[in-house]
């Protein structure tokens, strides 16, 4: 099924919730985030459209985007010539968003599903009860990007560690001086300063041994 | 109890009674040669049956797709190398394949074969891999050292190719970064040959094999549905008897060319979509590898390697698109948001293993401890991918 009827089939059903038809390099449709898991439902089961596999999951920070097409998008931060991780006041502003690429296995159509909320309630239904797959891609998008999904039956962190703070991913992020007592300017972890007493001394072979 | 325990004839009568029954729980990894890297295992285990396995995963993470966001197209490439460092050749051919797609540029003809030379004969050496480490999990020794024989003759093909011979950086957008040297046709060709004739030892002395199979027949199935609903790609969608693959039926580059067949699984020794399907299907997927490499080489053109009229700073227009290519674990996917500039606004890799490992938590409930390692085993998992 083309792209376009795949549309206009959300539209009839969905009204105004199904926002326009995105048509740039891939097809998709713009939904409103508050029935993305009913429209996901409406794609798997629907007759012509079977979309029975989420191919991929993407959490976007939208945050600094250039709408005019220029590329001149905010730059994210890294290190200064010091090797120090770079800081800046600004605070991100856009939205955050999610897209899913759908693709059917009887019909061999695909198509993309955007949903954009808002930074400072950035929440979205789960659809790891349509597909069991977007459970860990949406650990993925709330551990790296800060999305939070409802409904989600075990949303924590899953490649960072549970104590990490913040979400690298977000556009505004500012990467730590140090985390625990890994320094993160870059520095080699065994130059580090360390006291007297952290200093471990390997013991000596024993003599006659066949090392 | 639950339904998965009878299977194994463990009833709880036969417990004796002064025997203590809470759930174990135990870790396997992060280091322990059975999880093929930096994978930890959160197991409850009941005596030797898995009730619950809750894989751990990001020892290896280092952000690539924020890194990516810092440097433009080309520069990362090298990223790629490193997220399925034993089939990186197929990794640069996804992320190619995606940021040529967004161009709408067109790849000169000896470019184009080199390529698919260059991913089918990378797609051996990594099945080998997972061959050899899979005998490995199961006792047998012996494979493993056979395979880097031949694993061996084609790394020299690389690092002739490309300087390298773990990460190789080969593959540039619009083409490749240098071309073929003098005797590289030759060269493949002599390994096809041999490759084509070692398989068969590789059938006798471990597909076949009574012990490998009682061990991995009917273990860890995995079933058509669930590969779908946790989607899982490549091989094991394929041992689990569903003949797709993307190289077939989402063409890519000049697949479209080739005559060769899908293997998937049938079920010969067990159930469809048990280890041994998910096995055999890597071993016949390399015969068709070394069918289609033979069929490249005899339409290989002279000609340029580097298309023209991709610009050295590349600017995808404005707009997004998911590419996925058939790497050796699955699909390897690029969801790759352009703002117009040089630098992607954002890159998410959708990796091949990440979604494999995933079903580990549906079927591993009920499974011996052995046969757990055996069903992990089964789904060659990459956990540099999988941190990404």
């Amino acid at each position: 099924m083309e792209a376009t009827a795949i549309h206009d089939l959300l539209k009839q059903r969905f009204g105004d919730d199904v926002l326009d038809l995105v048509d740039d390099h891939e097809q998709g449709a713009q939904v409103a985030p508050a029935r993305v898991a009913e429209i996901a439902l409406a794609l798997r089961d629907g007759d012509d459209l079977d979309f029975d596999s989420l191919m991929c999951l993407t959490g976007i920070d939208w945050d600094g985007y250039d709408e005019t097409g220029k590329g001149k998008s905010v730059a994210i931060l890294g290190y200064d010539e010091s090797g120090k991780p770079e800081t800046s006041d600004r605070v991100g502003e856009g939205d955050l968003g999610v897209a899913y690429a759908l693709y059917s296995h009887r019909h061999g159509h695909k198509f993309c599903l955007f949903a954009r909320v808002p930074r400072s309630a950035p929440e979205l239904p789960s659809v790891s009860g349509v597909w069991p797959t977007a459970a860990w891609h949406e650990r993925e998008a709330f551990d790296l990007v800060g999305m939070r999904f409802t409904g989600h039956p075990d949303l924590r962190r899953i490649l960072l560690d549970d104590e990490w703070e913040g979400h690298p991913l977000r556009k505004d992020y500012q990467m730590p001086d140090v985390w625990g007592e890994v320094p993160m300017n870059g520095q080699p972890y065994a130059d580090a300063k360390w006291g007297e007493d952290d200093v471990v001394v390997p013991p000596a072979p024993a003599p006659g041994g066949d090392a | 109890m639950s339904e998965a325990l009878s299977t194994h004839g463990w009833q709880d009568q036969d417990r004796p009674h002064d025997m203590h029954s809470e759930l174990l729980e135990i870790n396997m990894g992060p280091q322990h040669p059975a999880t093929h890297g930096v994978l930890r295992l959160l197991i409850h285990t009941d005596g030797e049956i898995v009730h619950k396995v809750t894989p751990v995963i990001g020892y290896l993470h280092r952000c690539a797709e924020k890194i990516a966001e810092g440097c433009d197209y080309r520069q990362w490439m090298v990223y790629t190398d490193r997220f399925d460092y034993l089939a990186p050749m197929n990794m640069n051919f996804g992320y190619a394949v995606a940021v040529e797609n967004m161009l709408g540029c067109e790849v000169p003809e000896r470019a184009e074969h080199i390529r698919v030379i260059c991913a089918e004969l990378q797609r051996i050496i990594s099945h080998l891999i997972a061959l050899g480490t899979f005998g490995l999990d199961m006792g047998a020794w012996t494979p493993l050292l056979y395979c880097f024989r031949e694993r061996e003759e084609i790394l020299n093909i690389f690092e002739r190719l490309s300087g390298g011979r773990m990460l190789y950086n080969y593959f540039d957008i619009g083409g490749l970064r240098f071309d073929a040297y003098d005797g590289f046709a030759e060269d493949v060709l002599d390994i096809v040959n041999i490759m084509e004739q070692k398989l068969g030892e590789y059938n006798t002395l471990l597909s076949y094999n009574k012990i490998f199979i009682e061990r991995t027949a009917d273990v860890g199935v995995i079933d058509a549905a669930d590969c779908y609903a946790y989607g899982c790609t490549g091989p094991v969608l394929r041992g689990a008897g569903v003949p797709f693959d993307c190289r077939k039926d989402d063409p890519y580059s000049i697949y479209d060319r080739f005559e060769f067949d899908i293997p998937y699984g049938e079920g010969e020794k067990g159930t469809i979509g048990d280890c041994w399907d998910r096995y055999i299907v890597r071993v016949r997927e390399m015969y068709e590898s070394c069918r289609i490499v033979r069929q490249a080489l005899d339409a290989m053109p002279d000609g340029p390697i580097m298309s023209e009229d991709v610009k050295k700073l590349v600017k995808p227009p404005v707009g997004s698109l998911y590419t996925r290519t058939e790497s050796s674990k699955g699909e390897i996917g690029f969801h790759i948001f352009s703002d117009g500039g040089s630098k992607p606004f954002r890159n998410k890799v959708r990796s091949p293993s990440f979604s494999n490992l995933q079903v580990l938590e549906k079927v591993g409930p009920g499974l011996m401890i052995s046969d757990l390692v055996a069903t992990v085993g089964s789904l060659d998992i990459v956990l540099g991918e999988i941190d990404r």
